[in-house]
C-alpha cells in the first residue's frame, strides 16, 4: 500500500452520552478518490469534523498528510481542502471578495486563472454577492474556492446534497480531474451511490459509528453477493455459513445476503445442506449498501476489511 | 474514437466491467480495427467521468483477454484478430453462455428454427459492420 494520507485511530466522539464515532481506524492512501458512505446519523459528518480537527475526539486521534488533526500548522492546512456540508460560504462577501480572502490562506498554490476559468465556465458573476446566489451557484463557487489551491487532499462533506444532476456532475469532474495531478487525495462523503460508484476507487463505508469496510470499490462490489437456493421440501432450519448477513426463507427457498466469501464455498455449503438449486445472483452497488448496513436478522455483527 | 461508451451506475456490472465489455464489443463489430489507437486511459477517464484506475483496470482485462496491445510510450492499440487465440477455456465460456441462451429461449418457448433464425440474424449483424468497414479501407 502507498503512502497513508488520512490515518486515524481508535478515533472516538461521545455527545454527552451518545456515541457518534466508535473506534475508528482508518487508513486512507494517496493518489485514490475515497466514497465515504453510512446511513444518515452514521457519524461521517463527526468523522469528517474530527480529521479536520474542528472537534476534540473523547478519545483516539487522527493524522492529516502525518499531522496530527489537533495540531494542524498553517503550513499543513494550506495542502488540505474542505468543503462543508450545505457550502457554508461567507454571506455578506462578493464572489470576487471571497477569492481575495481565500487566496490569502494559499499565497502560494491559489491558481487564479484556474479559479477565473471555474467562474466564467459556470457563468457566475462576479460582483454578486454570496446570499444572492442560488443554492446550486453557491456550491459551484464553493467548488472552485476548494479546487483553486490545488489541494494536495480534498475532504468534502455530502458536496452533491440537493445539487441539480448537472452541478453533481460538474463535482465529479471536478474531483476526477483533481486526481489526474500527481499524488492527490480526495474523500468524500455522499448518499448518492452511482456518484460514488462513478468516480471512487476506495469505498468507506460506518454504520451507527463503527467502520464497517474500507478497500477498493471492487472488493466491495465483489464481496457483497445473493445466493438464491431452492429445496426440494424445505429449507433448513439452520444456516451456519460463514459470511452471512441476512437470510430470508420463502417456503422450499433460502436467499443468503453473504459477505467476503467465494462462490465455491458457497456453493460447497448449498450442496452440503441438500439444495436441489443455486444461482449466485449479482447486486447493483445501492443494494449492497442497503444490505450491507441493514441490521442483521443474524445475532452476530459482521465486519469486513480488506483481506 | 466515437465516444460510444455509456457508463451507467447502479447496474450489477461494475464499471470496469462496463468499458470492457462495451470497448469488446465495439471491436467485434469492427468499429475498432485492428491498429486503431484506444484513447489514453486519463483522457477517456475524463471524458466518461469516471475514475482513471478504472479505466486502467479496463484495458488491463482487454490487454490480458488479448484484444489490445499496450506499446510503451506510445499508447494501446487494437490488436491483429490473426494473432488472437482462443483457447479451451475460453471455448467452455462460450458454450455455457449459449446454454443458457438457448435454455431461456426454449424456456419462452421458441422452435429450434426460431433460434437458428435469431442466431444468424445477430450474426449478421456484427459481420455486416466489419465488411463494411473493410471495405473502406
Amino acid at each position: 500500500m502507498s503512502e497513508i494520507v488520512l490515518e486515524t485511530e481508535g478515533l472516538t466522539k461521545y455527545y454527552g452520552s451518545s456515541l457518534a464515532v466508535d473506534h475508528l481506524d482508518l487508513k486512507i492512501p494517496r493518489g485514490c478518490i475515497c466514497g465515504f458512505v453510512g446511513r444518515n446519523g452514521a457519524g461521517k459528518t463527526t468523522a469528517i469534523k474530527l480529521m479536520l480537527g474542528l472537534l476534540r475526539p473523547t478519545a483516539g486521534s487522527s493524522r492529516l498528510l502525518g499531522c496530527d488533526s489537533s495540531e494542524l500548522t498553517p503550513a499543513i492546512r494550506q495542502r488540505i481542502g474542505y468543503v462543508t456540508e450545505g457550502h457554508r460560504l461567507f454571506r455578506w462577501m462578493s464572489i470576487a471578495g471571497l477569492e481575495k480572502f481565500q487566496r490569502a490562506f494559499f499565497p502560494e498554490q491559489w491558481d487564479d486563472k484556474f479559479f477565473a476559468d471555474m467562474i466564467e465556465y459556470f457563468e457566475l458573476p462576479k460582483k454578486k454577492k454570496i446570499k444572492h446566489l442560488s443554492n446550486g451557484q453557491r456550491a459551484q463557487v464553493s467548488l472552485a474556492v476548494a479546487l483553486a489551491p490545488n489541494p494536495e487532499l480534498l475532504i468534502m462533506d455530502d458536496p452533491t446534497l440537493g445539487l441539480d444532476a448537472a452541478i453533481r456532475r460538474q463535482f465529479l469532474e471536478g474531483m476526477i480531474g483533481l486526481i489526474m495531478r500527481e499524488g492527490r487525495t480526495v474523500l468524500f462523503s455522499s448518499h448518492i451511490l452511482g456518484d460514488v460508484e462513478r468516480v471512487s476507487d476506495r469505498i468507506v463505508v460506518i454504520d451507527k459509528g463503527v467502520l464497517r469496510a474500507n478497500c477498493s470499490l471492487e472488493q466491495f462490489q465483489e464481496a457483497v453477493k445473493k445466493a438464491i437456493l431452492t429445496f426440494a421440501d424445505s429449507a433448513p432450519d439452520e444456516v451456519n455459513i460463514d459470511g452471512l448477513l441476512h437470510c430470508k426463507r420463502m417456503e422450499k427457498h433460502l436467499a443468503l445476503t453473504l459477505v467476503g466469501i467465494d462462490d465455491e464455498k458457497i456453493i460447497e455449503w448449498a450442496k452440503s445442506a441438500g439444495a436441489e438449486n443455486y444461482d449466485i445472483v449479482k447486486m447493483n452497488l445501492e443494494d449492497q449498501f442497503i444490505e450491507f448496513t441493514a441490521p442483521a436478522n443474524q445475532k452476530r455483527l459482521f465486519k469486513w476489511e480488506e483481506r | 474514437m466515437p465516444l460510444w461508451i455509456q457508463i451507467l451506475p447502479g447496474s450489477d456490472e461494475p464499471i470496469y466491467v462496463q468499458v470492457t465489455e462495451q470497448i469488446s464489443k465495439a471491436i467485434a463489430k469492427g468499429q475498432l480495427a485492428s491498429g486503431d489507437k484506444l484513447p489514453a486511459v486519463r483522457k477517456l477517464a475524463s471524458e466518461l467521468v469516471i475514475n482513471p484506475n478504472t479505466v486502467a483496470r479496463a484495458y488491463t482485462i482487454l490487454e490480458q483477454g488479448g484484444l489490445v496491445t499496450t506499446k510503451t510510450g506510445s499508447g494501446t492499440f487494437v490488436s491483429d484478430p490473426k494473432l488472437r487465440k482462443s483457447d479451451a477455456a475460453d471455448i467452455n465460456m462460450l458454450t455455457e453462455r449459449m446454454d443458457t441462451l438457448i435454455t431461456r429461449g426454449l424456456n419462452l418457448g421458441m422452435r429450434e428454427q426460431d433460434l437458428t433464425r435469431l442466431f444468424e440474424g445477430r450474426l449478421a449483424k456484427f459481420y455486416k459492420k466489419s465488411n463494411k468497414r473493410k471495405e473502406e479501407k
